[in-house]
């Protein structure tokens, strides 16, 4: 989905998708749609042979409808930004306080 | 044959949202991508499948999101097993990121465990693996995560004789 995020993670092998967040291989009830992409996923995983690799999935999400990608209501960290909106830099720079965790 | 394309990262994310994303992509990463040729032809190969949705079994216990309420820094750096006949109804999600009623209605769109299976029956894939797992992806603080639950799960894969793993975002 994301596939610099992916390979700064150290991903031996990406296939990128361009899905919306919760339907990484497709719709609910996709039945061939999904196989389809699982199928092309690990195919292009056999293509690949050096490390870092990424190969772009050709599916099209063609939909245009208005989808709701977000959880119901915002995510502790969004939360916690809103309150203490000067933590944000750590956010952005993924350093969270030292006492965290 | 579907014409090539080059994926829109972004496309299904708005303005903050876009901008953390883009500064993670471009920060240090990892400077080991580790690396193993495929030893044999895929129609042999048993495949696992790892999703970053905090899948958990209703018969297991949830990932516990009141970690990530104390501190949103952090959340539960545990990991459950999903195993290859599971289904839709025997799961909850518990990823407070998401919406997480698309993996609700059907699994298999962000754990495809029956398409899996679909493949391994028609002889694409040697055998879908009697194991699959779900972690809490959203942590900035993911120490526990890789010390404590990636060896378990390795542990497992090996035990399972698993020849490909595929890492599955949401």
């Amino acid at each position: 989905m994301m596939p610099e995020l992916t390979a700064s993670a150290g991903a031996p092998r990406i296939a990128a998708i361009e899905h919306p967040f919760g339907m990484t291989l497709g719709r609910p009830g996709d039945v061939a749609g999904q196989l389809e992409v699982l199928r092309a996923t690990l195919r292009a995983m056999e293509t690949m042979a050096e490390r870092s690799g990424v190969i772009h999935l050709p599916f099209e999400w063609t939909s245009t409808e208005k989808l709701a990608l977000g959880p119901t209501e915002p995510p502790p960290i969004a939360k916690y930004l809103v309150r203490h909106p000067w933590a944000f830099s750590r956010f952005l720079n993924r350093t969270p306080p030292a006492n965290s965790g | 044959m579907q014409p090539t394309k080059t994926i829109d990262s972004y496309r299904f994310v708005d303005g903050i949202a876009k901008k953390v994303l883009k500064r993670w992509a471009a920060l240090p990463g990892e400077t080991q991508t580790p690396w193993t040729a495929l030893a044999r032809p895929l129609s042999e190969c048993t495949v696992a499948l790892v999703s970053s949705a905090a899948i958990a079994l209703k018969s297991d216990r949830p990932f516990d999101s009141e970690i990530e309420r104390r501190d949103p820094w952090f959340a539960d750096p545990s990991y459950r097993v999903l195993p290859r006949t599971v289904r839709t109804g025997d799961i909850q999600v518990c990823h407070l990121h998401i919406n997480r009623t698309f993996a609700e209605q059907d699994l298999n769109s962000v754990l495809p465990v029956e398409r899996l299976s679909e493949l391994a029956e028609r002889g694409e894939i040697g055998a879908a693996a009697p194991s699959n797992y779900s972690y809490m992806g959203y942590t900035l603080r993911p120490e526990r995560l890789l010390r404590e639950s990636v060896p378990s799960m390795v542990r497992q894969l090996r035990e399972e004789h698993v020849d490909i793993v595929m890492l599955i975002p949401v």
